[in-house]
């Protein structure tokens, strides 16, 4: 046992361990709702995936610097409704175009956010409690109530969800899902690539030492939430795209289910670890495990919220108890070792000496 | 004083002697009052971290603080800006173990930083440092936490560090190491520059005249007590790994000074005697019964309390007013039955104090955090004398004080004494030391290493022992 | 400091008081009628379950931790006791099982928190979540009324005089809990643990101890609030008193209450209920949304901690400059 924990870090074993329980949820549902092994459950799953998983990774970038973001919810409801109701009001607006206007539109509700907390020193669950609400009124003002339906819609955008990019027999892959997993991709990359992705770990491992070390703290956290609101903006398009018909409690909520992919994918509360494909694999988790409970007739649908409670609860506390053991048990080892190493070479010197 | 480049400079004084002031200056963190720095001749003002580094000023402290979640490489790298738009990690993997090569030092340098010993986050740090060109070198205290193997590891380095022209300026208490390494030696005292002398013309027996040089006749003179029968007994007292073999019997009014340097680990015996971290082996006995100790709650029962060397983070609410500071250990005492604070009965008990401690504030409503630090201590001292402890362990009661405060305090631990209390005085100031103590016990690293007897200590034997410089150390129950 | 302290808290208060009486005094005169007193007990109902949570909050907060699960134990004691009275349980008892469940719910929370230390923002996330889905699965999305008629008189006629129960009971709340913060040993610990857990431990404090009781008493009250609720409108669904925590936080927050822990008053709170309550009343009958109102709310908060921290960071850079980098330093060895 111990040997395995030399080759292989904590943080590994927490995501191997997310794998292994997603595969587990998969096998024990596919015993219990036929027909659940089919590509169309894939679809189903995946399409709804796409959004909280986008959203995940703007969350996971300023999660990383030991901060939260509790106004996306509200960011994806107020860029659904504007970029739908520009689209209906202007018809021949290209794709990219309002595409482009939802990302800038979300970067700078987002920016607002990164202000107030990074230069202001407001603590982030203060500042995006605040902007959640703000965010919510301005789209309800905006609005004056009424829905943006899909009949006001451009073709195209009502098109894109039932679109196939490609097809290999039953497996539809949707442009949504596609454009969901470049963001994860880009991302991905960004942070193991990036000097500014290297920064964020260093900001959540030990603020204190990177001011420090001279690292741009406000800056660097000024843009993850920028970031943040940017793919919440992309989220919120996707939103708009999957569901068409937009509310004014379009979004809300989200944000809870989006910081429970981020902390079940692994990605440490206090910052300094993680990554964005934990996050996926987090999103991924809950979203299997809700929509195979809606599937699933031995237990209620509204089973989902209290269900998501306790996977939060069971990913900080083993992530606290389990990981913090592990941790533990693997630095000595090392420590160990390193000792051991550093006799045989003292030896080593007395006996050449 | 000037250091020179290609030269490891050692840096020696008793605490309080001005170093860390020192480093503050020259890393940027405080300003002097008076004076000037020459960077190459040049003169400077190190305004911020930023700038020092930017002169090729660094400093590696005994706490490294390091990045656990980034590999060694990256938190060798992280501060520059000038390594590309994309992070190679194969070349950041390269340049990492080429600067640990210049140091003489192998590393697994894709290895998250949380699992080096700290060592080895020493050396990261240091090489951290060199990769930012630095030219002259802080090392405050490298040697403390580290073993054998490793500081004749962290030798070769700073050897090799030499021979790339930097200057370091070595701060240790460890004689032996200061004797191995140094090419100068400085000796600072009471704030002032003594001597600097090249290592030839140095002895441990004259750097600790140069560090010690005051005359006894500036301190307090303890009135004599008679001792009373034996309250505390300690037998081979152990936290695995920070202390052990700490053994010891303590009598109703009398004042066992726990003398050592930095490392010494003395705070760590108070901290297991007071239950905040409890020891895993030995026996502590109160009165003749044996106790266990596994909280500070434990602790109060048993009649034991402790006064923190760290008043700021831990002694005081500052918020909080004199009152409520002096009966929070106790507030029990002040309830009503309804469990209301019985606000004339609290103040009357801080008043008591305020009259019989001299504690200098407007009144007892005042918050703790205005009072300077001799009446601060005061008040910390209050608190848990309301306790009304049996052993009072009393840890760098004076430090930061000035010279009247200090008279203050050694004038109430007198009255302690008197009043029966036995009294464990940690103290970094060996002078207060000497004074203050019926009995010296001295550690070094953990280990206990004697125990004087006031009349047959001198300042030079408790800091040679201190310093593991006395051959045969007396060991005397 | 405690001049400081004094000061800071008269001028925040002062200024808390200052805007209560600018918004009583526009409302009164824009909207005729408002300062009758029917009338401002009828607007304060509507919000009078808040209010009391906030209470509870306040020590939460003090002691240096959030609760952001309170608005789900209310909504869950609600559909408690709505849905033990389907299964035929009396209201009576269905109300006593509901603050069982508050307390546990809250001493769930506590646990993690206290004992095996997590951190409470994701612990009462997860409880926001978890009881907010216990909730759904008890109710579903049906809505339950039906409750007897004694139950609903209680909620919604006066009781003593113009007063309806719930004012009744807040006032009496409000006075007990402002002894208890501020007059009484428990109080005292709250501040010490919140202002310094470490110093709180090194004086003999169970902290463990003090932070459990406040979670448990955030979960009681936050249930006992959810009954209170649960009789006023006569009827509940899942989503009962979604969103109540940022009403809640806020009216603590803006009265004072630092978040880091330690500092702030009762009276401070009372005076941020009142503003915050009046606030939202005036908005109501200029015919702002509910929506709207908690958007005023939201920027509130935001200011409420802005506002200090720029006017602290103004004044640091006018008073001396460049020794904001000692903090950072790691310890030094020595003096």
């Amino acid at each position: 046992m111990t040997l395995l924990l030399r080759r292989v870090r904590p943080e590994q074993v927490r995501e191997l361990t997310l794998v292994f329980i997603l595969v587990a949820v998969v096998a024990f549902f596919a015993t219990q709702i036929p027909n659940y092994l089919a590509w169309q459950t894939f679809t189903d799953i995946s399409t709804g995936l796409a959004i909280i998983a986008v959203a995940a990774v703007g969350q996971t970038l300023v999660v990383l610097t030991r901060n939260i973001d509790l106004s996306i919810g509200s960011v994806v409801g107020l860029v659904a409704y504007f970029v739908g109701t520009l689209l209906a009001g202007t018809p021949g607006m290209p794709a990219p175009a309002a595409f482009g206007i939802a990302i800038a539109m979300g970067g700078a509700l987002g920016a607002v956010n990164g202000v107030i907390v990074a230069f202001g020193r407001v603590p982030a669950v203060v500042a995006t409690l605040g902007t959640l609400a703000i965010y919510r009124v301005a789209l309800v003002e905006l609005s004056g109530a009424k829905t943006v339906t899909t009949d006001s819609l451009p073709a195209w955008l009502l098109n894109l969800p039932r679109m196939s990019v490609v097809s290999l027999g039953q497996l539809d892959v949707r442009p949504l899902v596609l454009l969901a997993l470049a963001v994860v991709i880009v991302f991905q990359l960004v942070l193991s690539y990036l000097p500014y992705g290297r920064r964020l770990f260093a900001i959540g491992s030990n603020p204190d030492a990177a001011r420090v070390a001279g690292l741009p703290v406000e800056r660097d956290v000024f843009v993850a939430f920028l970031l943040s609101g940017a793919l919440a903006g992309l989220a919120g398009f996707l939103f708009l795209v999957r569901f068409g018909n937009i509310t004014v409690v379009a979004g809300q909520g989200l944000e809870l289910q989006v910081v429970a992919a981020v902390v079940v994918g692994g990605v440490n509360i206090f910052g300094g670890s993680g990554s964005i494909v934990g996050a996926l694999a987090g999103a991924t988790l809950i979203n299997v495990l809700q929509q195979s409970l809606i599937r699933w007739p031995a237990v209620s649908a509204f089973a989902q919220d209290a269900i998501l409670g306790l996977l939060i609860l069971l990913a900080v506390a083993s992530d606290k108890v389990i990981l913090g053991r592990l941790r533990t048990i693997w630095v000595q080892a090392r420590r160990r070792d390193e000792e051991r190493a550093a006799a045989t070479a003292a030896e080593q010197a007395t006996h050449g000496a | 004083m000037a250091l020179q480049a290609g030269e490891i400079h050692a840096l020696l004084g008793e605490n309080g002697a001005g170093k860390s002031t020192l480093i503050k200056i020259m890393t940027g963190v405080v300003q002097p009052d008076g004076g000037d720095v020459f960077v190459d001749g040049r003169q400077v003002r190190v305004g911020s971290a930023l700038e020092a580094q930017a002169l090729g000023i660094a400093a590696v402290y005994q706490e490294p603080m390091i990045f656990p979640d980034l590999s060694v490489a990256e938190n060798i790298f992280i501060s520059h800006r000038d390594r590309g738009r994309i992070v190679d990690r194969g070349a950041m993997r390269r340049d990492a173990e080429a600067v640990l090569d210049r140091l003489g030092v192998r590393l697994d340098v894709g290895e998250p930083a949380r699992g080096l010993t700290v060592a080895a986050q020493q050396t990261v740090e240091i090489a951290k440092a060199l990769s930012l060109r630095v030219r002259v070198l802080i090392m405050d205290e490298p040697t403390a936490s580290l073993s054998a193997h490793e500081v004749r590891r962290l030798f070769g380095i700073v050897k090799a560090l030499r021979g790339e022209g930097v200057a370091i300026l070595f701060i240790s208490h460890r004689m032996e190491d200061v004797f191995q390494i140094a090419d100068r030696v400085t000796v600072l005292r009471d704030g002032r520059w003594i001597s600097t002398r090249p290592r030839s013309e140095v002895t441990p027996a004259s750097a600790i005249r140069d560090m010690v040089g005051r005359t006894m006749g500036d301190f307090f003179r303890r009135t004599p007590t008679r001792p009373g029968d034996v309250v505390l007994e300690v037998r081979g007292l152990a936290r695995e790994g920070v202390f052990a073999g700490v053994s010891f019997t303590l009598r109703a009014g009398e004042v066992l000074g726990l003398a050592g340097l930095v490392g010494a680990r003395r705070t760590d015996v108070g901290l297991a005697l007071f239950g905040i971290a409890p020891a895993d082996a030995g026996e502590v006995l109160v009165d003749s019964r044996p106790v266990t100790i596994r909280s500070p709650q434990d602790a109060l029962r048993v009649g034991i309390a402790y006064t923190t060397e760290d008043r700021r983070q831990l002694g005081l609410v500052f918020p909080l007013s004199i009152a409520a500071n002096v009966t929070l250990p106790t507030l029990r005492r002040y309830l009503s039955r309804f469990g209301l604070v019985r606000r004339a009965a609290e103040d009357a008990v801080a008043q008591g104090f305020k009259e019989r401690l001299s504690i200098r504030a407007p009144s007892v409503r005042t918050a703790a955090g205005s009072l300077s630090g001799g009446n601060q201590q005061k008040v910390v001292l209050s608190k848990w004398l309301n306790t009304r402890p049996r052993v009072f362990i009393l840890d760098e009661p004076t430090r930061g004080l000035d010279v009247g405060a200090k008279a203050e305090v050694h004038q109430i631990i007198d009255e302690l004494a008197h009043d029966g209390i036995a009294v464990i005085l940690i103290s970094s100031e060996l002078p207060e030391v000497l004074a203050m103590s019926d009995r010296i016990l001295v550690m070094r690293e953990g280990r206990q290493m004697a125990v004087f007897d006031s009349a047959e200590a001198t300042q030079e034997r408790v800091l040679a022992t201190a310093m593991g410089q006395l051959a045969t150390p007396a060991v005397v129950v | 400091m405690a001049r400081d302290i004094f000061r800071r808290l008269v001028r925040w208060e002062g200024l808390l008081l200052a805007i209560l009486a600018v918004i009583v005094v526009v409302t009164g005169i824009a909207v005729p009628g408002y300062l009758n007193p029917q009338n401002q007990i009828n607007l304060l109902e509507l919000s009078i379950e808040k209010a009391i949570v906030v209470l509870a909050m306040t020590f939460v907060i003090v002691s240096g931790e959030i609760d952001l699960s309170i608005a789900s134990v209310m909504g869950l004691s609600a559909v408690l006791v709505a849905w033990l009275k389907e299964q035929g349980v009396p209201v009576e008892v269905g109300i006593i099982a509901a603050l069982l469940v508050g307390a546990l719910c809250g001493l769930f929370n506590g646990y993690w928190v206290a004992v095996i230390g997590l951190p409470s923002l994701a612990v009462t996330l997860a409880g926001l979540i978890g009881y907010r889905g216990a909730a759904l699965l008890l109710v579903g999305d049906r809505s339950i009324g039906g409750f007897p008629e004694w139950f609903n008189r209680l909620g919604q006629q006066p009781l003593l005089g113009p007063f309806p129960l719930a004012l009744m009971v807040f006032a009496v709340l409000l006075v007990g809990a402002t002894v208890l913060l501020q007059f009484s040993g428990f109080g005292r610990y709250a501040y010490v643990v919140g202002s310094s857990p470490e110093v709180a431990r090194f004086s003999g404090v169970r902290v463990r101890r003090v932070k459990l009781a406040v979670f448990a008493m955030s979960g009681v009250v936050s249930a006992f609030a959810g009954v209170l609720l649960l009789a006023r409108l006569g009827a509940v669904r899942g989503s009962t008193a979604e969103g109540f925590e940022l009403d809640i936080i806020t009216m603590v927050l803006l009265g004072g209450v630092s978040i880091f822990g330690g500092s702030g008053t009762m009276a401070g709170v009372i005076l941020s209920i009142l503003v915050v309550l009046n606030l939202r009343n005036g908005l109501a009958l200029a015919n702002a949304t509910g929506n709207t109102q908690a958007g005023v709310i939201g920027a509130l908060l935001i200011l409420s901690v802005l506002v200090p921290n720029l006017v602290a960071a103004a004044r640091s850079r006018l008073g001396r400059g460049g020794s904001a980098e000692a903090a950072v330093i790691p310890k030094l060895s020595d003096l």
